[in-house]
């Protein structure tokens, strides 16, 4: 069974913020605290300046998550009027797992001025999320925003071994075009193990195992490309923003362990 | 309606009221150990452990007769983690003096997991069983009810469980410092 086929991604950013809203409230609770962030940052962006990124960079992510090891995370670029440079990067951040990079999106040379992209992550505290962008001028921008999810790391994996690796590197991808929405989907199945999930049987941690790399191309434009780390929930999935033009669409991905897996599917015609 | 929201309000003030041990958020004891939602409310008591408020703890902390055991737990770093991965352990603030034994409190470990926290407690006690020995973790974590069961399954007599662990310790103002755990486990 695969949750995202149930929940896409919208629909459990939309589910946690209701659920928040009904139990808690606006009552502060959590401990936010820049403390974790301030001790990865040079690892994440170095010692370079990272201005406010609210002007062209959006977040949306539940404020209390139902599922730790799912946590939606939708991404919105909207570069300004009258800013001329495009976004060629994104890095996303999840202060308090213990991996705190959990991927870099690249966009290639054009960069993106209007991109909106969601996937799902695992949350294994308290943790505030960041997007930091990069933009064709090398200057950096961030937003943030506050989640409330623990355990998303370590959650048990919802498939067995077997299961899992039987489906190991199945593609899928759909487009969206008939809602009205510009947007399409892709999902690759692998069990993206963290490293931090105990087996049932042997009760020592299953080994890390995951998508390390994964690009997206539409013709020959890559519409995005992942560096992923162990924070990508199981069987990764991305939606994005995207305009069939009768082009195919091609999916190579590679994992820890040096697999390679390729797909190429019917990008749909241009309206 | 209104009579409703009072019959309400009145049970619940009587709940707040009951006696520790019946009200209702609290679980009995399982007859095994926890082996899953750790993070949620813990049952009253520990059949052969003596509970330890926060107030008998720092009496028995200031006193120094007893060894204090943090079990919080605490994953280790996959070695499969490609180079450069950036990593950070969340760091721990403990009880002033105690040995951090991560990862003990699992209601089901592996015999290298157990037989970390077996020479962890040797080492905490001088291998003296009749050592009084405090468990805890966090406010609401089953992990530190788990290792105290355990404790007492290896021999241990005088086993204390601190359910209020170091949340209730920094509440009642106590000093709280860094730790780091006493070894790695063995993978």
């Amino acid at each position: 069974m695969v949750r995202c086929s149930r929940f896409g991604p919208f629909m459990g950013m939309f589910m946690g913020m209701t659920l928040m809203a009904a139990v808690w409230g606006g009552s502060a609770w959590a401990d936010e605290s820049e403390a974790a962030w301030d001790s990865i940052r040079p690892d994440v962006a170095g010692q370079r300046a990272i201005e406010d990124g609210a002007a062209m960079i959006d977040l949306v992510a539940p404020k209390r998550a139902e599922d730790a090891a799912f946590v939606p995370v939708d991404i919105r670029i909207h570069m300004p009027d009258g800013d001329a440079r495009t976004v060629r990067a994104i890095k996303l951040v999840i202060d308090e797992n213990p991996a705190p990079l959990a991927a870099t999106f690249q966009f290639g040379e054009d960069g993106r001025r209007s991109f909106e992209l969601s996937t799902r992550v695992r949350v294994n505290s308290y943790s505030y999320v960041r997007v930091i962008g990069e933009m064709s001028d090398g200057a950096l921008y961030m937003v943030k925003s506050y989640v409330k999810a623990a355990g998303g790391c370590s959650a048990p994996a919802t498939k067995d071994p077997a299961e899992a690796k039987a489906n190991l590197g199945e593609m899928r991808f759909r487009a969206f075009a008939d809602t009205g929405r510009n947007e399409a989907q892709v999902q690759i199945r692998h069990p993206n193990y963290s490293g931090l999930q105990l087996a049932q049987i042997t009760r020592f941690y299953t080994p890390a195992w995951f998508v390390q790399d994964l690009a997206v191309k539409q013709g020959e434009r890559l519409l995005f490309r992942m560096e992923g780390g162990i924070s990508i929930s199981q069987d990764p999935t991305f939606r994005f923003s995207y305009r069939p033009n009768g082009e195919p669409v091609s999916v190579e991905a590679r994992d820890t362990e040096g697999k390679t897996f390729r797909r190429s599917f019917p990008g749909g015609q241009g309206s | 309606m209104r009579a409703r929201r009072a019959f309400a309000a009145a049970w619940l003030g009587l709940a707040a009221l009951a006696p520790l041990g019946s009200r209702a958020q609290e679980p009995p004891e399982p007859s095994g150990y926890r082996t899953d939602r750790y993070r949620s409310p813990t049952p009253a008591t520990l059949n052969g452990a003596t509970v330890l408020p926060v107030g008998e703890a720092e009496a028995l902390w200031k006193a120094g007769t007893a060894v204090f055991i943090d079990v919080l737990p605490r994953p280790p770093k996959p070695a499969q983690l490609p180079p450069g991965t950036p990593w950070r352990d969340s760091p721990r603030h403990s009880v002033p003096g105690a040995l951090w034994l991560p990862n003990v409190g699992f209601g089901e470990i592996s015999p290298e997991t157990e037989s970390y926290f077996r020479r962890g407690l040797e080492a905490a006690t001088k291998g003296d069983l009749g050592k009084p020995i405090v468990l805890f973790c966090q406010r609401e974590c089953w992990m530190s009810w788990n290792a105290a069961k355990r404790a007492l399954a290896f021999g241990y007599r005088r086993v204390f469980w601190f359910p209020d662990g170091s949340d209730g310790w920094s509440e009642a103002g106590l000093p709280l410092e860094r730790v780091e755990p006493y070894a790695e486990p063995k993978e």
